[in-house]
């Protein structure tokens, strides 16, 4: 059964993929690598996302000039952890913070990537350029709170999702962020009249937490950040400034170039920076901003998120205390609705809503992440479990109930003049290993798709042999 | 006979159509999921009219938003300070409640008394309004107004105007009469006279008048209406002697949510205001009018006749008992101990039905193994008149007479057993205690028995009890009623829910439903045990499924039960639980299925033919002997068998998707265990389920009653620790392949679940045989039984017993 990887993909859509900063990065080019490197806080940002053992090694390394032996390396590990070794290994390989070189006398080693090496060093000891975010600024007139940056923030970011689901009781948003949802699949183009409309995609990408939300947005904006004629190193450098800034103070716009400013007007609209005008001559970074990158690994700290308003009892009922066609949209993508009162939603999870979900790519885990995201504070005094645990694990038996089938590719030969030769060519591809199915009776078999290469040969052989 | 004509008119303003076929689709499927609720109304005759009306129905045409939801934002403005209040009335008679509100526990007496509880977790329960519920509230002496002013002020919400006019149409004409039964004679009596009046004119009711004069003439007829005053009267105490203990635990409980009500400043002050007032209303409503009620004789033989008319004409009657002005009936010598304390719950459901200081008809619905016996024992020692208690199975009268023997004053002499197997003297008794079965009896009987039966039907009963109402056939019931005499009637159940949607006909028969109780706040307060609930998913082995797919219909129930995984599964948690000390009981319908896994285990089992000593003997064992830790039982065990010590429970085949049957055997395990934490589970519910059959499907069918109840079931596919277990059986393929031959071997009757005599519809005979022999030729006599009309009685066509005997 070696194809079933392959075979399983036949059936599954593809769900959607929320890359981390590490994936990100490990799918430029080296050249665009040392380029990032060059700037400090891209360091920082790469070296604070870097497993715990590769953090240690690179400390260890940071002030080592020349190659270290493989092996000198592997023994600051204990053995038992010897696994983890091996896949920081390959993150710092993929990573490009250190290459391999051979130390006299012909030892394998590792050396840390010189550029790395250095503005990493300035970004721990101090130095180099100032960041063009300077702080040098006299204090505004009228400064804005946490508060009002994070409850800003998060009004833009829904008018970004309120769009998606189409819903009419939001602004509209600019026909840049269109174009980044239709580039990154989130939305399609009707055929009728041309008018986006969300994917499938798309609703998997809605049940993600905000800070996946806007990290994967990011991420496809990135990927046409080029063709708006912006420097993709400049912006990320200015992302991850961004991301190392302090909630709640204001930063200079002063010194940043012509694109940097366009695309601090981008990020403004999706709610990550805050300016009063389009000149103001300063910005506020919000809590999207300081939260991006980060990626799966560390969800977003609940502070961000509305209060909880979904309650799910253990008789399958889920209410929803929303007026909001956002989230009762989302609701709808895995429960059956019932009822809609002015201020609660009634709904009901059901085998055939949760396999409609399924069947759209979104995944048990997503459903119940939703859940337990967005879940009422009467739930959470309750204490833990928070979800009802029965109905947890019924989702994903629900899902579960789907992949009983293994799907192995292989190769039918059928239509055996003969017994004999059935039983001859069973057996070879027995004693191989390549046979997945047979049946005697039928004089049919099923072999590998890489068995059967060598299966034909050797029937051609045989059947010469025996002619 | 049909259509609620009322309303018709009120829906001529929405748009009269389906919206879409998806919409019906839909509902369809809701329907499906919730089809006990729904009330089938072509059968429902002898029910009122306004009672057919399904309020469901109203919001067919409700407007549907994006989502596929029905769309009430409309049709209801959101109240300034929603937050306060706590529920949600929709359009269709759904009502939502918020369990964490602070007005909760008014909110939850108040909607026990008008409606239904659909579903009741934790945070949000759902209740649905129903003429039924509704019928009920106005016999605990709820005015229409009332629960119309009360919602209002509740709801978070306006209030949608198809809801008030329902409550109207469903109140106004009910509670105004009542039947009374006085010096063994039945009164029709109102405190309106122009209500009777009108119930005189009807041809069918004057009829059944009995007239004390002879042949008065037309015009008399009106005029010839007893008025008589009735003395004012309060609430009884329960019980005496045992008055002080539940009294002050009531007085505790209110000045809790005194204090409650002071520190949570939010609650709109209307609610509480009104809220005192209804609960005062509750109690003496009868004083403020205990006044002039006018009253008419009516023919005995006829009660039924004048119910189900009074039906038709839209007032249905409603059974008191005066029992206190009773001084006819001599009064029997018997109170509650001392010992005897009520706990809140019960207190409540019987101040609902001696709520005016008269006794009222009606069904007390509480959870097994909460004690509906004493609930019972305290209402025959509040009326102290002559009792009879009615329950379906001797070992439940023996239960019964213990339980009468533990809580009150009675003694042997006092307490009289009618059963097959024990016939205590009749004489000088004051409670009878016998089964169903034995009054409606049609065959001859000992001499004895006739005496007691005559000696039965001459008296005239100060209650009647009758024990696991829900499980009788109407029919029988009707046949109960005729016999015997009683001023009340008092219905136990812990489940008020047939499949066959045959519940409608309690209420009008016995009495609304007085009072049904929480199954989650029981448990949470510790009257109940903690019961971890578990359907265990055990695979199908292939050559048994391979059979499973291939068979006709009554094998397939075979293989599943005897699938050797589902052996394997029972026989480990088996000895799990006897290694942890526990007492097991085994389930099984299934005769074939339930003998074989006994004697391969090496257990006692009990079903239906096994005699009623050994029965005793082998419950006796399993409650005492400490080496009898697992006992198998068939379907005789699921009602009334009191098995305290029991905490765990396996169930290894069910009948088909019954939700009472689910309940009933959870019941079994019910009884709050001494000296367990509340937070605790302390009580085991298994369901082996073949995993890929129908018992999936039937096992997510008989769920739903108690996930409604705010249970929850956990699903196991893999039981840790199983595969270590040395020694488990059936785990070869041989052993497996030998039992599959066994199971293909046995025959069709194999197959069937048992049959518990005067349960159920007969079975359909099929025999195979020569032409010949069909029709009597080798001296067999042709006989075919047919699916008769829900009784088994009648089957028995008096023409071929005649041949027959």
């Amino acid at each position: 059964m070696s194809n079933t990887l392959g075979g399983k993909n036949l059936l599954r859509p593809n769900s959607l993929q929320c890359k981390n900063l590490h994936e990100y990065l490990k799918s430029r080019s080296s050249d665009i690598l040392n380029k990032l490197y060059h700037k400090p806080p891209i360091c920082l940002a790469v070296f604070r996302e870097l497993p715990i053992i590769a953090k240690h090694y690179v400390m260890r390394l940071l002030f080592v000039e020349q190659p270290v032996p493989q092996a000198v390396i592997a023994s600051w590990c204990s053995k038992l952890y010897f696994e983890e070794h091996q896949k920081v290994v390959q993150v710092l390989n993929d990573l490009y913070v250190w290459k391999e070189a051979s130390i006299p006398g012909g030892l394998p080693g590792w050396i840390l990537n010189n550029i790395f090496k250095k503005n990493l060093k300035i970004v721990l000891l101090g130095g180099g350029k100032p960041w063009t975010m300077s702080n040098q600024l006299e204090t505004d007139s009228k400064p804005r709170d946490v508060a009002f940056l994070d409850s800003y923030a998060l009004e833009r970011w829904e008018c970004v999702l309120h769009y998606m689901v189409g819903s009419q009781q939001q602004e509209g948003i600019s026909a840049d962020a269109v174009r980044i949802l239709l580039h990154a699949g989130l939305m399609k183009r009707d055929e009728a009249d041309g008018s986006p409309i969300i994917t499938q995609a798309g609703f998997q990408f809605l049940l993600l937490d905000t800070a996946s939300q806007v990290w994967y947005f990011i991420l496809q904006y990135l990927d046409t950040i080029e063709a708006r004629g912006l420097d993709l190193v400049e912006c990320l450098t200015f992302l991850f400034q961004l991301n190392f800034s302090t909630l709640g103070k204001d930063y200079s716009t002063e010194g940043m170039s012509e694109g940097l400013l366009t695309f601090l007007q981008h990020l403004r609209e999706f709610g990550l920076v805050y300016q009063r005008k389009r000149k103001a001559g300063r910005f506020y970074p919000t809590r999207l901003a300081l939260n991006i990158a980060t990626g799966e690994n560390k969800p977003l700290a609940k502070d961000t998120d509305k209060e909880g308003y979904i309650v799910v009892e253990t008789n399958y009922r889920v209410y929803a205390y929303t007026n909001s066609n956002l989230q009762v949209a989302l609701l709808g993508l895995f429960c059956e609705m019932l009822y809609r009162f002015p201020n609660v939603v009634v709904s009901i999870l059901t085998r055939d809503s949760i396999r409609q979900a399924l069947k759209s790519g979104i995944t048990a885990s997503q459903i119940v992440g939703y859940l337990q995201q967005h879940v009422h504070s009467k739930m959470i005094e309750r204490g833990p479990p928070i979800l009802p645990p029965t109905i947890v694990d019924q989702i994903k038996l629900w899902e579960n109930e789907r992949n009983r089938f293994l799907f192995s590719e292989g190769v039918l030969y059928s239509q055996f003049l003969s017994q004999t030769d059935f039983e001859v060519l069973r057996d070879h591809a027995l004693s191989t290993g390549v046979l997945i199915w047979q049946s005697e009776r039928k004089r049919t078999m099923v072999v590998t798709k890489t068995g059967h290469d060598d299966v034909k040969k050797f029937w051609k052989r045989y059947s010469k042999g025996s002619s | 006979m049909g259509p609620p004509k009322r309303f018709k008119k009120d829906n001529g303003k929405y748009n009269p159509c389906f919206s879409t076929g998806k919409w019906k689709k839909r509902k369809d499927e809701y329907d499906k999921y919730n089809d006990d609720d729904s009330i089938d109304s072509n059968e429902a005759d002898g029910v009122p009219d306004a009672a057919k009306t399904d309020v469901e129905k109203q919001d067919e045409c409700a407007t549907e938003d994006e989502f596929g939801a029905k769309d009430y934002r409309l049709q209801m403005i959101l109240k300034p300070d929603n937050t306060s209040r706590p529920l949600w009335v929709a359009p269709n008679g759904h009502i939502f409640l918020e369990s964490f509100s602070p007005v909760y526990k008014h909110a939850h007496d108040f909607l026990i008394a008008i409606s239904e509880p659909v579903c009741r977790p934790e945070f949000i329960h759902e209740y649905k309004l129903t003429a039924y519920s509704l019928y009920a509230a106005v016999s605990v002496g709820l005015q229409t107004e009332d629960i119309i002013e009360y919602l209002k002020r509740l709801s978070k919400t306006s209030v949608p105007d198809g809801i008030i006019e329902f409550i109207k149409l469903c109140t106004l004409s009910y509670g105004k009469v009542k039947l009374v039964l006085k010096h063994n004679k039945y009164f029709i009596e109102s405190p309106f006279p122009e209500v009777l009046q009108k119930l005189l004119k009807d041809p069918v009711i004057q009829e059944c008048r009995l007239r004390t004069r002879i042949t008065p003439t037309e015009d008399t007829d009106v005029d010839d209406i007893v008025t008589n005053v009735q003395a004012k009267s309060k609430v009884p105490q329960f019980g005496s002697k045992a008055q002080n203990t539940p009294a002050t635990s009531k007085t505790n409980s209110e000045t809790e949510s005194d204090q409650m009500m002071v520190e949570s400043t939010t609650i709109p002050e209307d609610i509480t205001a009104f809220y005192d007032k209804i609960d005062k209303d509750d109690e003496d409503e009868e004083e403020d009018q205990g006044l002039k009620t006018v009253s008419f004789e009516v023919n005995q033989e006829k009660i039924e006749v004048v119910q189900k008319r009074c039906i038709e004409l839209e007032y249905p009657l409603l059974a008191e008992y005066d029992f206190r002005n009773d001084s006819v009936n001599p009064d029997i010598n018997i109170d509650l101990k001392p010992s005897a304390v009520l706990r809140p719950y019960q207190e409540k459901s019987l101040r609902k039905m001696f709520g005016n200081g008269r006794a009222r008809s009606g069904v007390i619905v509480l959870p097994c193994g909460a004690g509906k016996s004493l609930v019972g024992v305290t209402a025959c020692c509040t009326v102290r008149k002559r009792a009879l208690v009615l329950c379906n199975s001797g070992v439940s009268v023996e239960q019964w007479k213990q339980q009468f023997k533990m809580w009150s004053t009675a003694d042997d002499s006092m307490i009289c057993r009618f059963t097959s197997e024990a016939k205590d003297k009749f004489m000088g008794c004051g409670i009878l205690i016998t089964t169903y079965s034995m009054i409606t009896h049609t065959q001859k009987r000992s001499w004895d028995a006739e005496n007691t039966m005559r000696w039965l039907q001459e008296q005239e009963w100060g209650i009647m009890v009758l024990d696991e109402v829900h499980t009788i056939p109407a029919k029988m019931f009707r046949r109960v009623l005729t016999i015997v005499q009683s001023h009340c009637k008092l219905g136990l159940t812990a489940t008020l829910l047939r499949e066959d949607d045959k519940i409608a006909d309690l209420n009008f028969l016995i009495g609304p439903k007085l009072y049904e109780a929480n199954w989650l706040e029981l448990q949470k307060r510790g009257f109940i045990a903690r019961v971890q609930c578990a359907e265990v998913w055990c695979p199908m082995t292939p050559e048994f499924y391979r059979e499973y797919l291939g068979c006709k219909m009554s094998k397939k129930l075979l293989l599943y039960v005897m699938n050797p995984n589902k052996f394997r599964c029972c026989q480990y948690l088996i000895r799990y639980h006897e290694r942890r000390g526990d007492k097991t009981i085994v389930f099984s319908d299934n005769v074939f299925a339930l003998k074989h896994y006994a004697v391969k285990m090496n257990k006692p089992y009990i079903y239906g033919p096994t005699i009623q000593s050994e029965r005793i003997h082998i419950l006796q064992n399993f409650k005492f002997n400490t080496k009898v830790n697992t006992i198998f039982v068939s379907k005789v065990a699921d009602t009334s068998f009191d098995l305290p010590e029991a905490n765990v429970l396996i169930q290894i085949s069910s009948h088909g998707g019954s939700r009472r049957q689910e309940a009933q055997r959870l019941g079994r395990i019910l009884r709050a265990k001494k000296g367990a934490i509340a937070e605790e589970y302390n009580a085991f519910f298994y369901t082996l389920v073949s995993q890929d059959t129908m018992e999936m499907n039937y096992s997510r069918k008989r769920q739903r009653f108690l996930v409604n109840q705010g249970y929850a079931y956990k699903v196991i596919t893999k039981l840790a620790g199983m595969d270590e277990e040395p020694d488990l059986m059936y785990g070869n393929r041989e052993e497996q392949g030998q039992l599959l031959q066994q199971v293909l071997t046995a025959s069709d009757t194999d197959a069937d679940e048992e049959r518990i005599p005067n349960e159920g519809p007969r079975p359909i005979v099929r025999k195979a045989g020569t032409m010949t022999s069909m029709s009597g030729a080798d001296d067999a006599v042709y006989y075919e039984y047919k699916k008769a009309p829900s009784s088994s009685t009648a089957n028995k066509h008096p023409l071929f017993k005649k041949f027959r005997t």
